[in-house]
């Protein structure tokens, strides 16, 4: 997932932290449009909600692509439009170097085998009234692939494979702990031995006993089964332990990419090295220490995405040209091109944001008042 | 001085499958002007304990007492309680737009709660006071914001708003039970700074629930970890992190990625409890990697650590330092053999 255009060679594979895979599935400008509201009551035109505004990205084989960012952002919308659960407004995706962008729901099926999906809600995704043994054995079904005692040999196999007890075959979702609903969405996920897999938000809802064996079942089935995930989180001490790389997202678009660590260790874009000094640290003594960056106000409407840089008007080092000039994601302070950042102004190695001046009554800017006017996870619904 | 003592609290509920026992003897103080964090997982009873105290949980056995400034929450008629809750002790939850009514606009419902409590304020003084408060907690351009509904607000402007209510008499005891868990990172540091100013300008006290121990280490005078209905271990919040004694504390803990550290992470195996049949002896026995024979038959109390005041576990290792490092090992290795053979 670099800053190249399309048709631009093959990036230098960055040292240890892309594997050296090729590209699986290669995003290039995809946008997702959502209207929003009826017809002015003159005619005029249509709103739209700008999910996700012209996204590049690559996936190599093998690797784990971590994707970061608030909620509004478009990073579950642009996992919908990778596995084309959402069709795209335009742009193109690539699965194995086929376009599979604008094929129908029949040409899509073979690719589907090949591209899976887990869910946040490991129980608003399994179906309440169906047996687990069904739930699972349904690619199965779908794809007419094993049946009778073969299927359920399969799916029993599968359930240990996940750490689920084989012996609850015929039980229902609702007699199982919210650890082992996602290990079921897991299993369903695995069964036609999926190359891509998509987590969204796949431990956010479990707790952090569950999480953590979570996290390791998913790392331990990349080994065994050679699978290659996109993470999609919020929490970003969960997505630099599971990532070689992370994308950082930013009101539709992506703000950075590099190798997990170089990211954490020297964030170029400003609003990543926010949501860094952000997220809370279970250590007391680093939470004490380290100062902290707080961003005034929130993420601005995507119906109206700001002018230039979309992060200006939270970003304390916004200059004139933020304003006007949208930054191309590209290498900055002579980075290598696997860390590329959307920004005029990067933060050069060491370098620290300003830190918010007033304490309380600090959030007098306009985007507040921007932000109030949709609501924020107005994105999700289509 | 302590504000608010709770001791032996029990809370129970019937329902269909049986008795849930959610609260099974609870022991905490919470001194004024400090904040104290219950971190625990889903149903560990960390909720439930503090909604009892304000009367929130209907129908539920509850034994025991809550000393409030040295009146009993527990003993106290609705109409006192009434009195107490919101004017001395204020909550917030989880999810700020079912705690905020869709109807009205925000500032309308800070204002008939102030008038609630206070009825020399008249109609204008009232709505002075929401906005002065909207003001206090950074929503932008308060005065116009007051007249707002609450979609109109974002989610951590809604969060805002609530803190903004829970302040409005001034409480002595802020209640707040997981305030920034549906929010994103960037708004909860937000968040979080409003409360921490807000406790250094009027010497609320503050209890804090949450599962997030990235939050705890941040705002936190004193800890209880609770699992299955217990406290399993109350300390500092250096103590907690650095120099705990019990296991289910150890593990939580290890749960948690770290930044830059991307060694495997160590879960704590299996499951929660059920609560309708809580495992006899410690609670934390199937789970808890040194588990001995006495941790199957006999719930360990609280017992002070290396005889410290603050610091008490409830745990049969040893509360000695090296006595307990020693055990752990002896335990480990004997429970890998066992595995093995």
């Amino acid at each position: 997932m670099t800053a190249q255009t399309g048709a631009a060679p093959q990036p230098p594979v960055p040292g240890g932290h892309v594997p050296s895979g090729e590209v699986l599935l290669r995003a290039r400008d995809v946008v997702k449009y959502f209207p929003v509201g009826g017809r002015g009551w003159r005619g005029g035109s249509r709103e739209v909600v700008h999910a996700v505004d012209g996204v590049s990205l690559d996936i190599h084989r093998g690797e784990t692509v971590g994707l970061v960012g608030e909620t509004g952002c478009g990073k579950s919308t642009l996992a919908r439009c990778l596995t084309r659960l959402y069709d795209l407004t335009s742009g193109t995706v690539e699965f194995e170097g086929q376009d599979i962008s604008r094929l129908d729901r029949r040409a899509m099926r073979p690719f589907r085998r090949n591209i899976q999906m887990i869910f946040q809600d490991p129980y608003g995704s399994l179906n309440p009234r169906r047996r687990v043994g069904s739930i699972i054995g349904e690619p199965y079904a779908v794809h007419g692939i094993a049946d009778g005692a073969e299927r359920k040999r399969r799916v029993q196999e599968l359930m240990e494979l996940v750490g689920l007890n084989p012996e609850h075959y015929n039980r229902f979702p609702a007699e199982f702990s919210g650890g082992q609903r996602q290990r079921i969405g897991v299993a369903r996920a695995l069964a036609l031995r999926p190359k891509l897999i998509v987590c969204d938000e796949p431990v956010s809802a479990l707790d952090v006993s569950i999480q953590a064996q979570i996290i390791n079942l998913l790392s331990d089935l990349q080994h065994e089964f050679d699978l290659t995930y996109l993470f999609i989180a919020h929490d970003l001490s969960v997505v630099q332990q599971v990532s070689t790389r992370v994308a950082v997202m930013y009101l539709g678009t992506v703000a950075e990419v590099a190798g997990a660590d170089p990211l954490y260790d020297t964030p170029r874009h400003p609003y990543t090295a926010a949501l860094l000094s952000a997220a809370p640290v279970a250590d007391p003594d680093r939470a004490q220490s380290r100062e902290r960056v707080i961003l005034s106000g929130d993420p601005p409407s995507p119906v109206t995405p700001p002018s230039g840089c979309r992060f200006h008007p939270r970003c304390p080092k916004a200059q004139d040209d933020c304003l006007h000039l949208e930054p191309a994601l590209e290498p900055r302070l002579g980075d290598g091109p696997e860390h590329v950042a959307a920004c005029h102004h990067p933060l050069a190695d060491g370098e620290r944001l300003p830190t918010g001046a007033a304490v309380v009554s600090a959030e007098v800017t306009g985007a507040d008042d921007v932000a109030a006017s949709t609501p924020p996870d107005g994105e999700e619904q289509p | 001085m302590e504000l608010l003592e709770v001791r032996d609290l029990h809370v129970s509920f019937s329902t269909p499958d049986g008795l849930v026992q959610a609260v099974r003897g609870l022991d905490f103080t919470v001194r004024a002007g400090t904040t104290l964090s219950i971190v625990g997982e889903s149903g560990s009873g960390k909720s439930v304990s503090t909604q009892t105290m304000i009367g929130l949980t209907r129908g539920a056995k509850v034994s025991g007492e809550a000393r409030f400034d040295g009146d009993d929450l527990l003993k106290m008629d609705d109409e006192a309680l009434r009195r107490v809750r919101g004017s001395q002790i204020a909550m917030i939850f989880q999810d700020p737009l079912s705690s905020l009514h869709p109807y009205y606009r925000v500032g309308w419902q800070i204002v008939e709660l102030i008038r609630e409590h206070d009825h020399s304020l008249s109609k204008a003084q009232a709505r002075a006071r929401a906005v002065d408060l909207l003001k206090l907690v950074g929503i932008p351009h308060a005065d116009r914001r007051v007249d707002d509904y609450p979609h109109q607000f974002s989610g951590g402007m809604r969060q805002r708003a609530m803190i903004a209510m829970a302040m409005a008499m001034n409480p002595r005891l802020l209640i707040a039970d997981e305030p920034t868990t549906a929010l994103d990172v960037t708004v909860q540091a937000q968040v979080l700074r409003v409360m921490r100013a807000l406790q250094a300008e009027f010497g609320t006290a503050i209890i804090l629930i949450t599962h997030d121990l990235g939050v705890v280490a941040d705002l936190s005078d004193d800890v209880v970890v609770m699992y299955a209905g217990r406290a399993m271990e109350k300390a500092d919040r250096r103590t907690l992190f650095y120099d705990n004694h019990h296991p289910y504390t150890e593990g939580l803990l290890q749960s948690v990625p770290v930044p830059g550290q991307r060694t495997r992470l160590t879960p704590i195996t299996g499951q929660p409890p059920s609560l309708v049949n809580p495992p006899p002896g410690c609670p934390f026995h199937p789970r808890c990697p040194y588990a001995f024979d006495r941790c199957h038959e006999e719930t360990p109390p609280l017992r002070p650590v290396n005889m410290s005041p603050t610091h008490v576990s409830s745990c049969w290792l040893p509360t000695d330092p090296a006595g307990r490092a020693e055990a752990r090992v002896e335990l480990a290795r004997r429970r890998a053999g066992t595995g093995a053979a």
